[in-house]
């Protein structure tokens, strides 16, 4: 019963997220608004990054004892869902994968000092955008905003938090425009505190989480924004969304979309429930939704015919933000060979790791 | 001894597991990969009996029709440990078991219920006669007549695809009693005894070698005007309750077996350091059918507690399951197919090792992609009823 009783306020507690979350975001970040940011005509991610930390959406993953709403990997999927939906602005994925990793493997003195402030939208954080890279003395590439306050990186004694007041930080112009990626010099970067061993896998976990959870949800998005133009669209006097042709690709998409939504759930579920194969499963379904994401994006923009190719209409926007995802926490080809070596020493040792629920 | 622990579920699930230990034959894979037509037919005949022994026949029927009523949860453990085992299905069963009482619950008179449900219990065979050669994916153009003499239809025509209709003793038949109407309101839906006169069946023999589907050639056969189900032309709305009875029932445990499969040809492949593993590309493309197979798995299990609930509205779920699971099982056989390179065209049947007759498995992969409404009219019912492309 106490069990069950938990659940439901959590689930209550996840439904009003979603609801909140989607609310806020259908109304402030939608397609219009996006536009305006990616043209330079408003700081639409400021904007929503305060409002943000009002509404506790910084503080989803970040425990309670240190002012956060404890949700946990299913809150944080939510939240990343609906960011990636109207594809919005901010260093959300970086600064809550770094609030994860702070959370789980760094002292108690520096979860005091950092983790309120983050909950509270005071400051934000930088993580090593490709984290197969991450050991390095010089320049390191990193998703985040150019004014991160934190960055959590490895070094050769391991890997810490560094503070970046007075770092050296340049920003790498990229093509997609709703996120940004600095170029931090790390000898410059003052080191804060430490962490354990487990942060690398910490943050693997937590990136490949976020990433998946937002290319589900983007890809729904523009999934559902090329139908609704296939349905106005009319050429040769009638709607395009008649032709079987292209029924079949849209039915195709939102298949693979359906196929998306499960694997970003079962993920949260094997991290939530602690499973010794929650890792190879983040790494999956991080793997495929963001391949599934460059593919329907890239047929989205193809099904809107010429617009699709003009800086106007919305593919793009979703185009930029798919090859992004593709490319960060760690390149898919060698989270699949991780997730492979898993599941090899799981079978090894006769263990499996395709449980399932009821 | 299994139905009266069902209101405890591990109690229940240890007892479908002691029952299947004990009752599954270790060989009988080996043995059916060589078995005649009859020597399958009295195994599927022995399997079912083995079944009702223990009330696992018709679990999920009411109590009132024999059944034991049993829910989802408990359906979905027989079904996951069936697969555990690697039991036999009970595929000569499939319409006896699910598509005739999926119509008759809804659509037949009590006496219609009364006179047909019983026999599945005593090892009746149905098999469905709807597709014809010239209508499979256009079903309501069939035409397949009726004609009303006396208190009889004669019926003329040819069917096709009918599962082991070879075997059956009773036929879902759709039938076209008036030509003049618009196609889709002409159709009349009989049951018809395999055994009448004029009924000629001939084995279809199929890509992978197997002949598991009829054709069936009906002159003059004669049937009870009291078999029909449902009112005269009104047989195209009592099939779409055939047609939607079977709702990722199937394709459940199909899913769940493939679990195991898919496992235990990783763990065989680790075991014997298999060159392929040592291949990025394959390495990679197999566990891209891993996270697959477990979303699959996954939406199955979405699927069902859908059909659970009573308020949930009509959704495309089960066409989306269809494509994705089917298309995944094409992929990952014909994966197959692809590492064993030449070994895996040494021709076989069934064996013993996960995908070993890579072959035959994708051969008769097809019989997923294209049976039961093909994937192309799937994504048509996912663009139009899902999605509200509109229909041109």
């Amino acid at each position: 019963m106490a069990a069950n009783a938990v659940e439901t306020v959590d689930r209550t507690a996840l439904d009003a997220l979603r609801e909140g979350v989607a609310g806020v975001l259908v109304e402030q970040s939608g397609s219009t608004a996006i536009h305006a940011f990616i043209d330079g005509k408003r700081a639409l991610d400021r904007e929503l990054w305060q409002q943000a930390a009002v509404l506790g959406w910084l503080a989803v993953g970040i425990p309670e004892r240190h002012g956060g709403l404890g949700l946990g990997a299913r809150g944080l999927a939510i939240l990343h869902g609906e960011l990636g939906r109207q594809a919005t602005p901010g260093p959300y994925i970086a600064t809550l994968a770094a609030a994860e990793t702070i959370a789980a493997c760094g002292d108690e003195a520096g979860q005091q000092r950092y983790l309120p402030r983050i909950a509270g939208g005071e400051i934000s954080a930088a993580v090593p955008a490709d984290l197969s890279r991450a050991t390095a003395s010089g320049a390191l590439r990193c998703l985040g905003a150019p004014d991160a306050a934190l960055l959590v990186a490895q070094t050769a004694e391991g890997w810490a938090l560094f503070e970046l007041a007075s770092a050296e930080v340049s920003e790498v112009p990229i093509w997609d425009r709703t996120r940004t990626v600095i170029e931090v010099k790390l000898g410059t970067a003052k080191p804060a505190a430490t962490l354990d061993r487990r942060a690398g896998d910490t943050l693997l976990r937590a990136m490949t989480l976020a990433i998946a959870a937002d290319s589900a949800g983007a890809a729904r998005s523009i999934t559902e924004r090329t139908i609704a133009y296939m349905k106005t669209r009319e050429q040769f006097g009638q709607p395009i969304a008649g032709f079987q042709a292209l029924k079949h690709r849209a039915a195709d998409l939102v298949t693979k979309l359906a196929v998306m939504d499960e694997l970003v759930a079962h993920a949260v579920e094997r991290i939530e429930a602690g499973e010794p194969d929650a890792d190879l499963w983040a790494m999956l379904a991080k793997a495929e939704s963001t391949e599934a994401f460059a593919f329907i994006a890239t047929d989205c923009t193809q099904l809107h015919g010429g617009v699709g190719f003009t800086w106007d209409f919305d593919p793009h926007i979703f185009l930029k933000r798919a090859r992004l995802n593709e490319a960060l926490a760690t390149p898919n080809p060698a989270l699949r060979d991780r997730a492979a070596a898993i599941m090899a020493e799981m079978a090894r040792a006769e263990r499996t790791a395709l449980e399932l629920a009821l | 001894m299994i139905i009266e622990k069902q209101h405890d579920l591990p109690a229940f699930r240890q007892a479908v597991r002691d029952w299947l230990a004990d009752v599954v034959p270790p060989d009988w894979r080996a043995r059916m990969a060589k078995a005649s037509d009859d020597e399958f037919i009295a195994f599927q005949r022995w399997w079912m009996g083995e079944r009702n022994k223990v009330g696992l026949g018709i679990p999920h029927w009411p109590k009132e029709y024999g059944g034991a009523g049993l829910d989802l949860k408990h359906q979905i453990i027989v079904a996951e440990e069936m697969a555990r085992t690697d039991a036999p299905q009970a595929r000569m069963f499939i319409i006896s078991l699910i598509h005739m009482p999926g119509t008759l619950f809804p659509h037949g008179t009590e006496a219609q219920k009364r006179r047909w449900l019983a026999g599945v219990a005593q090892g009746d065979v149905w098999c469905q006669g709807f597709s014809e050669p010239n209508s499979g994916s256009d079903l309501a153009s069939l035409r397949t007549r009726a004609v009303r003499d006396g208190d009889h239809y004669v019926v003329n025509g040819q069917k096709i695809w009918s599962s082991y209709s070879m075997y059956a003793r009773y036929c879902l038949l759709l039938t076209r009693t008036d030509p003049e109407a618009p196609k889709h309101r002409g159709i009349t839906y009989f049951i018809m005894d395999m055994q009448s006169p004029g009924v000629e069946v001939r084995p279809i023999r199929q890509a992978n070698g197997r002949s598991e589907f009829g054709e069936l050639f009906l002159s003059d056969v004669r049937v009870p005007a009291e078999n029909m189900i449902g009112r005269e032309n009104d047989g195209w709305r009592v099939a779409q309750a055939t047609l939607a009875s079977e709702r990722g029932v199937i394709a459940f445990e199909g899913a769940e077996r493939q679990r195991y499969e898919v496992e235990g040809f990783y763990r065989n492949a680790v075991e014997s350091d298999a060159a392929w593993l040592a291949d990025d590309q394959l390495r990679r493309e197999f566990m891209g059918y891993v996270a697959e197979l477990q979303a699959g798995r996954r939406l199955l299990r979405t699927l069902l507690r859908e059909n659970a609930s009573h308020n949930a509205p009509p959704s495309v779920l089960p066409s989306m399951v269809k494509l994705s699971g089917t298309s995944l099982r094409q992929r990952l056989c014909s994966f197959m197919v692809r590492i064993a390179s030449i070994d895996g065209q040494r021709h076989g049947a069934i064996t013993e090792d996960p995908f070993g007759s890579p072959m035959f498995e994708f051969l008769s992969s097809f019989s997923g992609t294209i049976a039961g409404g093909t994937n192309e009219i799937q994504r048509n019912i996912i663009a139009e009823r899902g999605l509200g492309m509109p229909r041109v």
